[in-house]
């Protein structure tokens, strides 16, 4: 996915203050939620692995996958990686979300910014939308 | 101390305090979260980061820094040994009392806590900065500390439940009882075996915190701690959690707030004692 290879490669060549900032950018940026999911915002939704109440909806439009989340500003670690991954994965198929390195925290350079422990949530954030990804796309061969 | 007064008010300040004391070159505030994005988000004016992980913590063994690394710590951040170090954050302050016991770990003298938490300071829509400030460095020199009063290890950890003298895990009902491994909504973070030390009490580090990120009365601590748990001042006690953090807001608790003078802090706590080979554990509530 290119789009998100180009900020893998931005976030990965910045130095740790850099990386804050471009992060917390994100995190100022990230849409708002379609006022026809803000209903939907229960437990079936949520990603389980995230100590913070983050939302993520999946849905497929023709051969592209639409992503859409919430997350507090009071978390903004997870709500800027999220915000990353929503923009990167702007206009992706359903096999480039699928394609994404499973370990694009540590691409980005996160782990060693963050500290291992902070980092395990957002790896789930990504989990969750190839596994929210990969049903949506099995419901629809149906 | 009267019914109504925390044993060591001095170490607790309030949020007017501290805006009083913004601009006081013998006060320093310190911000220690577990998100590290919020203090660039903004932050109390002046205030510098501390982290946990990234300061605090040694990068390579388990362990906390060494006294060198922490003189080196104090002077870029300004801090001289006889500055006032404010400490506050999020998680209604439980990295701000990992960073103060720590604090104390290498003896530093005057230790504060912000009443409140970055919550209530921000929920007061009271003053933040994004500016980083730079200060002066300064020469300190780490006096050595109280590690033997204020941390424990394994090995006492065992003989003192042997002993069966009170130790309390502060940790969630659940990780208690060994129905999960870590906190509701927290990952997994390495415990091979759920459950508790045996003889522990469950008290959940949040009952001594109100909604607004303030500590609770005296009146509402000893009531918890001496009627409920059965706790003297004179008690030798160990707390734990699952890293160590939950648990020194507890240390803080009982040692500044209701003054018990010999309260330790297992900073090994469950994932360490969770994955020691043949460590004895108890399960259920």
């Amino acid at each position: 996915m290119p789009k998100l290879n180009d900020i893998i490669a931005e976030i990965a060549d910045c130095d740790r203050q850099e990386r804050i900032d471009l992060l917390l950018d994100y995190a100022r940026n990230l849409p708002s939620l379609p006022e026809r999911l803000e209903a939907h915002k229960d437990a079936s939704h949520r990603v389980e692995e995230c100590q913070s109440p983050v939302f993520l909806f999946v849905e497929l439009k023709g051969d592209r996958v639409e992503l859409f989340a919430d997350a507090p500003i009071e978390a903004p670690t997870v709500r800027g990686f999220v915000s990353l991954l929503l923009e990167g994965l702007e206009g992706a198929t359903v096999e480039d979300v699928l394609s994404v390195p499973n370990d694009l925290v540590a691409r980005c350079g996160l782990t060693e910014t963050l500290g291992m422990l902070r980092v395990r949530g957002l790896g789930g954030v990504l989990r969750r939308i190839k596994s929210e990804v990969t049903r949506a796309a099995i419901d629809r061969a149906h | 101390m009267t019914e109504t007064e925390y044993a060591h008010p001095e170490v607790l300040v309030s949020a007017d305090w501290v805006e009083a004391h913004l601009n006081d070159s013998k006060v320093r505030i310190v911000e220690s979260d577990e998100d590290i994005l919020l203090y660039d988000l903004g932050h109390v004016p002046g205030a510098v980061r501390i982290d946990w992980q990234g300061d605090l913590q040694d990068q390579l063994r388990r362990d906390y820094i060494d006294a060198e690394k922490f003189e080196a710590l104090c002077a870029r951040s300004g801090i001289a040994n006889d500055t006032t170090v404010v400490f506050y954050g999020d998680k209604m302050n439980w990295w701000a009392c990992y960073a103060f016991w720590a604090f104390k770990l290498f003896g530093h003298k005057d230790c504060r806590i912000l009443n409140g938490s970055r919550k209530l300071w921000m929920d007061q829509k009271r003053p933040t900065s994004t500016e980083i400030p730079s200060y002066p460095p300064t020469h300190y020199k780490a006096r050595g500390g109280d590690e033997n009063q204020i941390r424990i290890f394994r090995d006492a950890v065992e003989a003192h439940a042997k002993a069966g003298l009170p130790l309390l895990d502060v940790r969630s009902p659940k990780e208690f009882t060994g129905e999960t491994l870590h906190m509701e909504d927290y990952p997994q973070e390495g415990a091979l075996r759920g459950g508790h030390i045996p003889g522990a009490k469950n008290v959940p580090w949040g009952r001594a915190v109100n909604e607004d990120g303030t500590f609770k009365s005296p009146e509402e601590l000893r009531a918890i701690f001496e009627q409920e748990c059965g706790l003297k001042s004179s008690d030798s006690i160990v707390a734990y959690c699952r890293i160590g953090e939950r648990s020194s807001l507890t240390w803080f608790v009982l040692t500044y707030l209701l003054g018990y003078p010999n309260v330790k802090n297992y900073d090994g706590s469950w994932t360490e004692w969770g994955n020691l080979v043949r460590a004895p554990i108890a399960r259920g509530a």
